[in-house]
């Protein structure tokens, strides 16, 4: 029973598991090799393959939605950059490159910090840092921003919502007042779930000067090393291209 | 029994960071982030770039001083700017962005406590230092101009972005994007502190 | 000196004065003593502010650990000096469950959840896995394991802190109004996991302020009133109470059969309303007077996939208060919110005397008093907040709006600095300024005692006699006969039957509500029944 326990934590879906100091390297592999790197040179292809990552990933937990959602984004940004922008100018032209062009940068990362969010759990993730030997002033926090971001959502919505019922989303056009009344509440309720939050956490002995035991069990397995084979060498291929740029 | 009869005041001041101070620590620095990123959607639009130097010390000046009512000891704002630092590291914002950080970071540590966490004038200047690690995104633009436009160009934004963003951002620009991190990050520290006296202390949550 | 007569004394608060650094977070209390024996049950109860949320926080060590003040006085729990140690070194001995199950999880999943704590005392590992298993068991969320936590309903989520708590095996628990975000099925799986508790041997004290779940468990009831403890008594005593006793204490009902009792009373007087509601028959005609049809509200997510809400048709008395009962999950705040238009892609009409209002229309129309209100109220004081509702701005109206709801002395406050009651009122306040006519409540008595309850009734009360149709996502059915004139029961995300507040209408709305007595019956026939089924 406690093994199978484990796997819950680990997969709620089954599938390949990955060690999340994995998924940390990848995201950030994939961050600066896309968003800084060029396209000619070895990045010819160490793009296209940075990019099929999160795909990859996606499948081998078997997030069919979001697999197939990344994909067909992708290629409808893709085309759409290849034939409309030819065909357009001026405003319009540049309303294409902001919705699409943008939109196929970033795609890819934001799939990858998807996959990084939805398939690591809190303890998973304070396992991962702890074995890099980050020290816990760095773990608290970064695993209360991990529980923090989808509250922040949550709530930034519901303003919204009572935004649009008072017919207020605009602020009666004054920008000051539309970012205030956004602003305000919103820190205000995150405030104070903070303090539920942290009063909840310290009754159940966070930061206890003892070392912390973590239920599941990180470790780099074959299917790690092959996807991190595979970062290095575009890590390579981006060096390379770095070089010949900037030298 | 020992005497319990007398009265102890709590309140701390100084000393070690406990796991309450990092619980604050992580829920501020993820309403930095957001509102952060929120501001940064802006810079979809080239000529919006440069106003990120004025907006983000702005809007998260607010964020920033509310985080200071929290801060009584040494290190969270140390600790932000290292988190701040690693999330634009992870989203390709260049690898300036750690040691500036640090530095800017401790600027205003040493300033804080130099005013024992109570000094409000001292925390606005420190919403001004915190505020240049803004500035450590648009670096790449001026010590590698050429790179960047030939990645920006090749890229799917396109020739037309990359000129328009070297337009909106000659090499002349840096030191004026660098004061500009600086004064509006005073203007969101004076802002944050005036939104703390019209809502956060009349709220009752600073 | 830590013997009482007969029980071991665990929780000890000798002579233990407390007031908080700032006052907003909670009220202060003076020279409490009190012994707790070990495997004995207490309630705390008392009206809000009375200060028995602190008496819980100096158990636990939250006071002075974490709220900060003045503290005098002495708090253990067995050989452990609370005030004196470190939180971390409570944790083990106390478990703590919460008010807001949305607030009090630090993980994002079940599994980690649960193995929280353990892992932060440092327990080996077989050790934590082998608790979580037992836990999950206890708690019967072997099936929510490894579930995303932002997931799950309230009930899940207040089992799943349970569970968490549970498995650090603490000697003593402490509950902090733990039923208030709960619907009824939760609340008596609450009350299940309680009995289980003492029957481990552990004490629990529990401060609440719905009290009939506790039935059968309490062992002595503590009645706090401005920071002392004036009364102690048995559950017997505090039952024998009458109507009029409890209101003067502002003790909500310690049993809901008494409820029965109150409709039989109503019954008897004649001008009450239960006799009006009885000409309460609507019609199905969307043109009739007096009325308020819904046609064809609906939502489905995944692109018509998954259907969350599908209301045939459903006709509501105009200018009276309606009560929307139902299980948790069964599409309540979507209808709410199809109804006032914020959801998007809702399909679906209503009609009002002959008028239709689509989605867009809506959201002019109607009003909902949201049940965390604290997003919904956006400027620096009150009077702005009713001003900002306005087409024209107008002050006297403003001000009149507000002396109707008692909020006139108020209208300089921040809004957000309010009291939770205040706050509703002021988010009332700026719906009447707005001419909404349709005002939806989501819970407005969750976490309220007899006295605020009974304020809240009064308002809907006033905004009745105003001509407002005003709707009520409940499950609080004090609270429902205290208002409401109409019943709508949604299961499933469909209409499962709606009635007038009659004679009838009420037994029926109580029967719904009556989850734990159900229970209790069909385990006293399971027992009656299983010594004859066994030989077979």
């Amino acid at each position: 029973m406690p093994q199978q326990i484990l796997r819950g934590a680990v997969n709620n879906k089954g599938g390949i598991t990955l060690d999340p100091r994995t998924k940390i390297f990848v995201a950030f592999i994939l961050g600066v090799v896309l968003l800084t790197g060029g396209y000619n040179g070895g990045m010819a292809w160490a793009r296209p393959t940075l990019t099929a990552i999160p795909l990859v990933l996606l499948l081998s937990v078997r997030k069919w939605g979001a697999a197939v959602g990344y994909s067909l984004a992708f290629l409808a940004s893709y085309f759409a950059m290849t034939y409309l922008m030819p065909i357009t100018s001026g405003p319009l032209n540049f309303l294409v490159m902001i919705v699409f062009g943008i939109f196929l940068q970033f795609l890819p990362c934001i799939m990858m910090f998807y996959f990084v969010f939805s398939t690591t759990t809190v303890s998973e993730f304070m396992a991962a840092m702890e074995r890099m030997h980050l020290t816990d002033k760095i773990t608290i926090p970064m695993s209360v921003m991990f529980r923090f971001f989808p509250t922040v959502n949550e709530e930034f919505g519901d303003i919204n919502d009572a935004m649009r019922m008072r017919g207020i989303s605009f602020g009666k056009g004054n920008l000051g007042a539309m970012i205030e009344y956004r602003l305000v509440p919103m820190m205000v309720c995150s405030v104070r779930i903070g303090e539920d939050l942290a009063a909840a956490a310290l009754t159940r002995g966070l930061g206890a000067p003892v070392k912390r035991t973590n239920v599941c069990s990180v470790g780099f397995h074959i299917q790690d090393l092959i996807i991190l084979a595979v970062c290095a060498a575009c890590l390579v291929a981006f060096g390379e291209w770095y070089v010949s740029v900037h030298f | 029994m020992s005497d319990q009869k007398n009265v102890q005041s709590t309140k701390k001041t100084g000393g070690k960071l406990n796991a309450k101070d990092l619980i604050n620590v992580g829920i501020f620095t993820a309403l930095y982030l957001v509102v952060m990123v929120l501001c940064a959607m802006l810079g979809f639009i080239p000529i919006f770039i440069p106003l990120l130097s004025v907006i983000i010390p702005l809007v998260d000046g607010i964020v920033f001083m509310l985080f200071l009512t929290r801060v009584k000891k040494f290190g969270m704002v140390l600790i932000m700017g290292i988190i701040i630092s690693l999330f634009y590291l992870m989203g390709g914002m260049g690898s300036f962005m750690l040691p500036i950080a640090i530095v800017v970071s401790l600027i205003a540590e040493f300033l804080l406590k130099s005013g024992n966490y109570q000094s409000k004038k001292k925390s606005i200047f420190a919403n001004g230092f915190f505020s240049i690690s803004v500035f450590g995104n648009f670096l790449p633009i001026y010590t590698s101009r050429d790179a960047y436009y030939q990645m920006l160009a090749s890229s799917s934004y396109g020739a037309d972005y990359a000129n328009t963003l070297m337009m909106c951002m000659p090499d002349w620009s840096a030191p004026i994007l660098f004061i500009c991190c600086f004064v509006f990050g005073l203007l969101g520290g004076v802002l944050g502190s005036s939104v703390l006296k019209k809502h956060f202390k009349r709220a009752g949550i600073a | 000196m830590c013997t009482s007569d007969q029980h071991k004394t665990v929780v000890s608060l000798k002579d233990v004065t407390f007031a908080y650094a700032e006052s907003e977070n909670g009220a202060s209390i003076k020279n409490i003593d009190l012994d707790i024996a070990e495997g004995e049950c207490v309630l705390l109860c008392g009206m809000s502010g009375c200060g028995k949320t602190t008496v819980t926080r100096l158990i636990n060590g939250l006071i002075p650990h974490f709220y900060e003040g003045t503290l005098s006085g002495s708090v253990h729990v067995g050989d452990l000096d609370i005030p004196h140690i470190e939180l971390y070194e409570t944790a083990g001995v106390v478990g703590s469950v919460f008010q807001n199950p949305r607030s009090q999880f630090f993980t994002v999943d079940v599994t980690s959840e649960i193995a929280f704590g353990c892992e932060n005392i440092g327990l080996p590992k077989e050790t934590v896995l082998d608790r979580v298993d037992k836990a999950a068991r206890e708690l019967n969320v072997q099936k929510l394991l490894g579930r995303d936590l932002f997931e799950l309903s309230g009930g899940e989520k207040q089992k799943v802190a349970c569970a968490s708590v549970s498995a650090l095996e603490p000697k003593v628990l402490v509950l902090d109004e733990p039923s208030s975000n709960l619907d009824m099925t939760a609340i008596a799986d609450l009350s299940d996991q309680i009995a289980r508790w003492k029957s481990q041997g552990k004490t629990v004290v529990v401060d609440e302020h719905r009290l009939f779940y506790l039935k059968g468990l309490v062992d002595r009831v503590i009645y706090l009133r401005d920071g002392r403890i004036v009364d102690e008594m048995t559950w017997e005593e505090l039952e024998s109470f009458s109507d009029n006793e409890r209101a003067a204490l502002g003790l909500r009902v310690p049993d809901l059969t008494m409820l029965s009792r109150q409709i039989e009373q109503k019954y008897a007087q004649s001008g009450d309303r239960i006799h009006r509601n009885r000409n309460l028959r609507l019609d199905t005609s969307i043109s009739a007077k007096g009325q308020v049809s819904l046609l064809g509200l609906s939502f489905s997510r995944d692109g018509g996939a998954t259907k969350i809400l599908d209301l045939q048709s459903l006709t509501l008395p105009r200018g009276k208060a309606t009560a929307i009962i139902g299980p948790n999950g069964a599409g309540k705040t979507t209808f709410a919110r199809c109804l006032c238009g914020i959801q998007r892609g809702a399909r679906g009409v209503m009609w009002i005397d002959g008028t239709s209002y689509r989605r867009r229309a809506r959201l002019k129309k109607c009003f909902q008093v949201m049940q965390d209100v604290n997003h919904q109220l956006f400027t620096e004081s009150v009077e702005d907040e009713v001003l900002l509702s306005m087409d024209e701005p107008d002050e006297q109206q403003a001000d009149a709006i507000l002396d109707s709801l008692g909020l006139l002395e108020l209208k300089d406050l921040h809004p957000l600095s309010l009291s939770g009651g205040q706050k509703q009122r002021c988010a009332i306040a700026s719906a009447l300024a707005a001419r909404r006519e349709v005002i939806i409540f989501d819970e407005p008595t969750s976490g309220l005692d007899r006295a605020h309850m009974q304020r809240v009734a009064e308002n809907i009360q006033q905004l009745e006699e105003q001509g407002k149709t005003v709707l009520i996502i409940t499950h609080d059915p004090e609270f429902i006969l205290a208002c409401c004139s109409y019943v709508a029961h949604i299961e499933g995300g469909s209409l499962a039957e709606s009635y007038a507040l009659d004679h009838e209408g009420y037994r029926r709305m109580l029967a719904f509500f009556m989850v734990k007595e159900k229970r209790a019956e069909i385990n006293a026939m399971d027992q009656k029944h299983s010594p004859l089924s066994r030989p077979l």
